[in-house]
């Protein structure tokens, strides 16, 4: 009985939630800039979500976020602009090309055991090589901002006059990024991940082939933000090789972190609190105190870390495990 | 004829640098048996365990197990063909609760639908219930080594390496363990090689005993032959004559 009731509970909670989040172009429509912080908060939320299948199930210190964003959004861009191919096609390629190569490194990689710091060089470096060689491949642009054609309000072309369209599609994806990531989760290869984040060495004793977990897991998370950069380069209407940012990598690495490794929602309440938060200060105070929204944003990670090391959503765990142990304790009584 | 058995080694060798850790090893394991593996500390139990289970590759000849030649075959693969292992300085999955630690052996042979079976089968043989929940990070030595033992169960192998599985563990623990262990060899008929330093565990439980000293095996026997042998005395407690001429000065 108790077992329904978890499950309602928690449904009830993700309905409402989901419908706040539905409200909030409305809201926000008479400012279009505040729909696009909106829409950024839900984009590092996209990119927090996928990246725990990397780096929060399997362990993998994964610093390459925004590679993979910034070769969805090349291949589905440039599609765009040469081919004139509608970027809702144009991102799936985009996020399977980022996936193809996000296999095409992960192999040699864990072929040859490099994980922790050497895992977290070689990602971090693979942004900023992808910026310079796209800096120089002057066929999709060189150093050049490429223009995606505009076509006034047109849906088949993802391009739109307001901001709340974009919010959608990022809100669609977050659904479906937090959707792959609660069913990795439950599976043989969720539990396979979790124990190589764990120890590796112990897990191959088990008969788990690390290599190909690993991959599996490389390969949503890659595909998951492939995808993503399709609608990144609609949404600001280029392609620029700023968008290899390794800077921005790191934070949604930090999320990740900071959210609670593992736990599925958790990047996400990661960063709709912290860039949120950073968001509205940069927008509120950025006139008078500039970089003030810097050290807020710094004083609140290191009260995250100092105090929840596991990450923010394990308050949330906690307290929910509190409230249904209580709930089990009375029946038990009455 | 004897029949064919389990688990046979080769000339086995390994050497780090100058130090020869396992020294041309030949051991045989029958089918079902309780095997010991005894010796002082750097005689190279755990060195040969790592050969056999594929963690570390062998200088030189073969581990022959179930009639396959498993040497440069990864680990995962080796546990598919049937032998798992525990550790000696135990390997948790600190954030995972008991049940699902489990649960990661489980997948090596079962389908997602039959795995909560098995995971609640290794649980109540080991005695985990109510611990069954509880954060790996949280347990205490003894449990985590029941953990560990459950956990390489749970794969369903036909040999079961176990290192060191007694060290640490209190006398009452270390009794509760044998038993455990025996009642799984006769119910799952798991051939079971032991690597232990509490003698009291590998004399009640094993029936066949191998002894390494400085990588070389030095004695092989029933325990109670172990236990008179006076090579396997020396390796232990040093040479008479040395002991008789310090007294004698």
């Amino acid at each position: 009985m108790n077992f329904f009731k978890e499950i309602n509970l928690g449904k009830l909670l993700i309905l409402i939630l989901f419908i706040i989040a539905l409200g909030i172009p409305y809201v926000l429509r008479a400012n279009q800039y505040q729909v696009l912080l909106a829409t950024t908060v839900l984009l590092y939320g996209v990119m927090a979500t996928s990246w725990n299948i990397v780096g929060g199930l399997a362990g993998q210190l994964d610093f390459a976020a925004f590679a993979y964003l910034g070769i969805g959004a090349y291949v589905s861009g440039t599609l765009f602009i040469r081919f004139n191919i509608t970027p809702w096609f144009g991102m799936i390629l985009g996020g399977l090309v980022a996936s193809g190569f996000a296999l095409l490194i992960g192999i040699p990689l864990f072929r040859f055991g490099i994980k922790e710091v050497w895992y977290a060089l070689t990602t971090s470096a693979l942004v900023e090589i992808l910026k310079v060689a796209f800096n120089m491949w002057e066929k999709v642009g060189g150093p050049v901002e490429r223009c995606l054609p505009y076509f006034s309000g047109s849906w088949q072309n993802m391009r739109f006059v307001s901001y709340a369209p974009f919010y959608y599609i990022m809100l669609a994806m977050l659904v479906m990024a937090l959707i792959v990531n609660q069913k990795i989760t439950n599976s043989k290869l969720g539990y396979y991940l979790k124990a190589i984040g764990e120890d590796e060495t112990a897990t191959e004793v088990l008969g788990v082939d690390n290599r190909a977990s690993k991959l599996k897991a490389l390969f949503y998370y890659s595909f998951l933000i492939g995808m993503t950069g399709g609608i990144y380069s609609c949404m600001y209407g280029y392609i620029h090789p700023s968008f290899f940012n390794g800077p921005e990598s790191t934070k949604v690495a930090i999320l990740g972190i900071v959210g609670g490794r593992g736990i599925t929602y958790g990047p996400l309440l990661a960063a709709l609190l912290l860039v949120g938060a950073q968001e509205f200060l940069r927008a509120s105070l950025g006139g008078e105190f500039s970089g003030l929204y810097l050290l807020i944003y710094a004083v609140i990670m290191v009260i995250v870390v100092l105090f929840k090391p596991r990450g923010i959503a394990t308050i949330f765990q906690d307290i929910y495990r509190k409230f249904v142990v209580r709930e089990v304790k009375n029946k038990d009584v009455a | 004829m004897l029949p064919e058995p389990i688990l046979k080694t080769l000339e086995l060798t390994k050497s780090f640098g100058n130090l020869i850790a396992v020294n041309n090893i030949e051991i045989e394991i029958n089918r079902g048996e309780i095997v010991g593996l005894i010796g002082p500390n750097g005689a190279g139990k755990t060195t040969f365990f790592n050969l056999v289970t594929g963690l570390e590759a062998p200088d030189k000849g073969q581990v022959v197990f179930k009639g396959v030649n498993i040497v440069s075959m990864p680990p995962h693969k080796i546990c598919k063909l049937g032998m798992s292992r525990t550790f000696q300085i135990t390997r948790s999955f600190g954030e995972m609760s008991v049940e699902d630690a489990i649960r990661v052996g489980a997948y090596n042979r079962l389908g997602e639908n039959e795995v909560q079976k098995k995971v609640d089968e290794m649980v109540e043989f080991f005695e985990l219930g109510d611990i069954r929940k509880t954060k790996c990070s949280d347990l205490g030595l003894a449990s985590l080594r029941k953990v560990e033992v459950a956990r390489a169960t749970a794969t369903e192998p036909e040999l079961l390496l176990l290192d060191e599985v007694g060290a640490g563990l209190t006398s009452v623990e270390l009794i509760k363990l044998m038993a455990e262990l025996k009642k799984l060899n006769q119910e799952t008929e798991v051939t079971l090689c032991v690597v232990e330093h509490v003698m009291q565990m590998v004399m009640g439980l094993c029936e066949r005993i191998f002894v390494l000293d400085a990588g070389k095996l030095i004695a092989k026997g029933m325990p109670d032959e172990i236990s008179n042998n006076q090579k396997v005395v020396e390796a232990y407690l040093g040479r008479r004559s040395y002991i008789e001429s310090d007294v004698a000065c």
